[in-house]
């Protein structure tokens, strides 16, 4: 008990004046940033999942073409399950100058069940339902109607006084061409209205809340019928996409930090048991069995990890709480809270991690033979029986990221790279060594040739840390720049269509005229697609998928003697007669190549195009774009309408009122309010996303840091040697820093090349985004590589070359 | 005695259990440690031998007083105030009296081997191996070592194997042995 006292004892001094200590800050650091960095990815994606869910109005929606099936609503009921239901259905509205399309919402006095309804009555004070006898609209109907709050609008053959103005509302349509202006009338009212007859086009939709599991059993219950859907939050098209995309983001950067951390500590371990092993010997020779040393060892790393769970799991919290303080704004009031979890977690990833990397080299150390007290042996027989250890961290990876397709290919491309690129440059450096250079050159290359393991290692590690670092920066600002793309501020914010070929000259004109940025104008012709090199398009395999609807819808074709200039052709050419283009994504869906026959349907005509090119289109930018574009003698004679989009400010909705009225007849699509939303949406996320990879990069550097300083502080022996030797100060801080100095430009171009391969997959495969060279990076990189080293070193290397004793 | 390279620390090693010989046998307080595993050899050390090093090997994130109990401690002798007891009065007897809480950097080249030496008598050993133990040492505190050491060999009664390449102070040895190329003889 006592001696047991006396370990402790031991090892506490051990990690405050010995080499443990390092160990400890690595350990510590991992555990840090597991907690810090899974408190707030997941309450970030508490956060996300509620945002998603307010998008939808609901936790769970059921849509369908049919009434809502009673037994289901009941199910829900039973269940404990809050429920809601909608109908809506595009008519007529009219007032008494103006008649306009509208989709109309008839919906229960609970709607929503998540997320906003904001509607601001005659005397302006909000209320947030709609109760029956209501009728609100929109701004924009407002005026297109020509009309305002308190008089008469028929809706069919009701015929309702306007309660107020819809301010803000869920369930965002993110498809513009269903985006015609929105009006709540309350469910009571819907049978008045006339309009939902035998073969009228309703779509219902009932909202559904509750607990997960719940919701799940009712999902799994229900067996859906042909023109019957969930959607939840997962599903929902592009808020969805977007949102997982900054999951895997978050998960990516966690897996890196801890990736950073990991070669930290496997290092700082090495070290360790390299000086210990000394101690060990000593230990031995005054006659320390190995029960008694294996104590000792485990004592040390118990006291280890219940130290850094500690200070790791506070500091954690302090990290998260700082990292939070510039997203206050976009994070609600009331935080998810986040439970055990991110501790749970952060404890296994340290022992995974920790356990390998310190065991293999601390049992490692148990083999120590004695008598290197007085005879220093050339070989060591060391046991590898505790490597099974490493099974540890492999078998997490796949337990927890078995499926995830990005973690696979990140660590897989590091191994792979490294190995190839830590030899290359090594090889390089060699080469160097053969020339002749100013003698502190040719010392430092000739050092880095000499010890080419221990060389190498350094290499990969700062290497790998700087690409490491490179990536979580790099990918982050790829993200953003994509989306932002997708909603640049001057990109289009409303859609004109329905524009007849007489009036497509004169709308454009008057669109110039009042100095709207548009685009080019584009026919409109509605039709199918109907066969694929003459096989019927019913019998394509992919024809009853869900997610594939191209093969049963309409479909809105278009014509163009150049194709639009944001569309990058992929593949093929666009040139010459009878030829069609089409989107990549639908290609390669759909396997359709350059050379295909396809075949067309438009009112009951049928016509053949052969494919030219394939065109790459961001859906996402909001810019007129078509799966097919036609050559003009393919489409010329069919009946065509015309449309354009252009950008109008929030005050301009004056100029976007004065188009309406000019051409009654033409249909706007007005998205500012639905963009506006997306783009705060946009902001949230990027914040949050900026942050993680802030952190990722301060806790990269931080671990180069520690490295260089120890790679360094093992070179004390040498550098005392040479300054017996006689070396002058100068040369030996010369060649110290010519040697870092080479290592670290040659681990930041290393870093450079391997984080363009990885970011190239990653982006391709993996985000599914289109990438581009990064070049500033094979700048920064190497530069930045210099700097740390800079900084890390210099007081090292000062202290080092202190006057001899 | 014998030059570098002789196979003087071989031969130490040996005999003191902390290598095997690949033929022959050796008989150490009664027992053929050849035939004996790692364990039970490290178990007759810990009992019956004690060491003095050239570089002292003291360990660095231990005190002076802690260092001279170690061996208690590997022993499995925890009555922790007895042995600071026993390890203070050796550290009086070594002229450190008062150093007991300094590092082992807070002390001389010749401190330090004075904390080795209360360290290597603390058990009591039957035998006591000293490899070249002033080596590191200048020649005034080398001195002052080796008087300490024999003045505490003659008061504890321990055997003393010493190993050295002075040979003024083996002349001080009642036995002599000088190796040359691996071959032992008697000196004359």
């Amino acid at each position: 008990m006592k001696s047991n006292k006396m370990i402790i004892n031991w090892s506490l001094r051990e990690i405050w004046f010995g080499q443990l200590w390092p160990v400890m800050v690595a350990l510590t650091l991992i555990i840090a940033c597991v907690v810090a960095l899974s408190t707030l990815a997941l309450r970030v994606e508490k956060v996300m999942t509620e945002q998603g869910r307010t998008l939808l109005a609901a936790d769970l929606v059921f849509r369908s073409s049919n009434p809502i099936p009673t037994s289901l609503i009941e199910k829900a009921e039973q269940a404990g399950l809050t429920v809601s239901s909608q109908s809506r259905f595009q008519t007529m509205a009219f007032s008494d100058v103006n008649m306009q399309l509208v989709t109309v919402k008839s919906v229960q006095t609970n709607y929503p069940l998540r997320g906003d309804l904001n509607l601001n009555n005659q005397n302006n004070e909000i209320s947030h339902q709609v109760n029956p006898g209501e009728l609100w609209i929109s701004d924009r109907l407002l005026s297109l109607l020509d009309t305002k709050v308190g008089e008469v609008l028929a809706i069919g053959d009701a015929e309702l006084s306007i309660t107020g103005i819809i301010k803000d509302e869920p369930e965002l349509a993110y498809n513009p061409f269903n985006s015609i202006p929105n009006l709540f009338i309350h469910e009571n009212d819907l049978e008045k209205t006339g309009a939902v007859q035998v073969g009228s086009r309703v779509r219902y939709r009932l909202f559904i809340n509750g607990d997960l599991t719940t919701l799940a059993n009712l999902q799994n219950d229900y067996e859906l019928q042909a023109g019957e859907s969930w959607v939840d939050q997962n599903k929902e098209s592009r808020a969805a996409r977007l949102m997982d995309k900054a999951k895997q983001y978050l998960s990516l950067t966690i897996l890196m930090v801890i990736l950073m951390a990991a070669v930290t500590l496997i290092l700082t371990c090495l070290h360790y048991a390299r000086n210990r092993s000394e101690t060990v010997s000593m230990l031995k020779s005054m006659g320390a069995s190995r029960k008694w040393l294996r104590l000792w060892l485990t004592t040390q790393v118990l006291i280890m990890f219940a130290i850094a769970f500690v200070v790791g799991s506070a500091s954690g919290l302090l990290l998260e709480f700082l990292l939070r303080l510039p997203l206050t704004d976009i994070l609600p009031k009331e935080l998810p809270s986040v439970g055990v979890q991110p501790f749970v977690f952060a404890i296994g990833v340290a022992l995974c991690i920790g356990l390998p990397a310190l065991l293999i080299p601390l049992n490692r150390l148990l083999d120590a033979p004695a008598i290197n007290v007085i005879q220093q042996q050339q070989t060591t027989r060391y046991s590898k029986t505790s490597w099974w250890l490493l099974l540890l961290p492999i078998t997490a990876l796949i337990v927890f990221y078995g499926s995830n397709k990005l973690v696979w290919m990140v660590l897989i491309g590091l191994l792979v790279l490294f190995t190839l690129l830590a030899g290359l440059s090594y090889g390089l450096l060699t080469l160097l060594s053969r020339f002749k250079w100013k003698a502190a050159f040719s010392l430092a290359l000739s050092r880095i040739s000499r010890s080419p393991k221990n060389s190498m290692m350094q290499l990969a590690a700062l290497s790998g840390s700087l690409m490491l670092v490179a990536l979580i920066w790099l990918i982050k600002s790829d993200l953003l720049g994509d989306w932002q793309q997708t909603l640049s501020p001057d990109a289009p914010n409303v859609f004109a269509i329905n524009i007849s070929p007489e009036q497509q000259q004169g709308y454009l004109q008057q669109v110039d005229t009042l100095k709207l940025p548009h685009s080019d104008t584009f026919a409109i012709i509605r039709g199918r697609w109907t066969a694929i090199n003459g096989v019927n398009n019913t019998e394509h395999p992919s024809y009853n998928e869900e997610n594939i609807r191209i093969l049963r819808r309409e479909i809105n074709f278009t014509w163009a003697k150049e194709l639009p200039v944001y569309n990058e052709v992929v593949a093929g050419e666009w040139k010459g007669e009878k030829n069609v283009s089409i989107a990549q994504g639908v290609a390669e869906e759909l396997g359709v190549v350059i050379g295909d026959k396809l075949t067309f349907e438009v009112n009951s005509q049928s016509f053949t195009a052969t494919v030219n090119s394939i065109r790459a289109v961001e859906w996402q930018s909001l810019k007129p774009n078509f799966v097919f574009i036609f050559s003009e003698d393919v489409v010329e004679n069919l009946p065509a309408t015309w449309m354009l989009s252009f950008r109008a400010e929030e005050s301009q909705t004056h100029l976007v009122n004065q188009l309406a009225r000019l051409y009654p007849t033409v249909t706007l699509l007005d998205l500012r309010t639905m963009a506006n939303k997306i783009q705060g949406l946009l902001r949230q996320i990027s914040w949050s996303l900026t942050g993680l990879a802030a952190l990722g990069v301060v806790g990269g550097v931080l671990l180069i840091f520690t490295l260089l300083r120890l790679s360094l502080s093992e070179r004390k022996r040498e550098i005392t040697l040479y300054r017996t030797l006689g070396a002058s100060k100068k040369r030996i801080s010369h060649t110290l820093w010519a040697e870092y100095g080479l290592l670290a430009i040659s681990a930041g171009l290393v870093a450079a090349i391997a984080a363009e391969i990885i970011l190239y997959s990653l982006m391709t495969w993996g985000f599914e985004l289109p990438t581009q060279l990064h070049p500033t990076m094979w700048l920064v990189l190497p530069l930045l590589a210099v700097l740390i080293v800079f900084v890390s070193l210099s007081s090292v290397i000062k202290q080092l070359l202190k006057p001899l004793r | 005695m014998g030059t570098s390279g002789a196979g003087k620390s071989t031969l130490m090693s040996l005999l003191a259990g902390l290598d095997q010989p690949t033929t022959g046998s050796i008989t150490l307080l009664d027992s053929t440690i050849s035939a004996m595993d790692d364990e039970q050899r490290a178990k007759i050390r810990g009992e019956s031998i004690g060491f003095v090093f050239q570089n002292f090997l003291l360990i660095p994130s231990l005190t002076a007083l802690q260092n001279v109990t170690l061996p208690m401690v590997l022993r499995g002798n925890e009555d922790e105030e007895s042995n600071n007891l026993k390890a203070k009065a050796l550290l009086k007897e070594v002229g450190l009296a008062g150093r007991e809480t300094h590092l082992p950097t807070q002390l001389s080249g010749g401190e330090q081997q004075r904390v080795a030496l209360a360290r290597a008598f603390v058990t009591q050993p039957k035998i006591l191996f000293a490899d070249e133990p002033t080596g590191n040492l200048d020649q005034k505190t080398a001195q002052h070592i080796i008087e300490l050491l024999f003045a505490m060999n003659k008061e504890q009664g321990t055997t003393l194997v010493l190993v050295t390449h002075d040979a003024e102070l083996a002349k001080r040895c009642q036995r002599t042995l000088i190796i040359n190329d691996g071959q032992c003889q008697e000196s004359a």
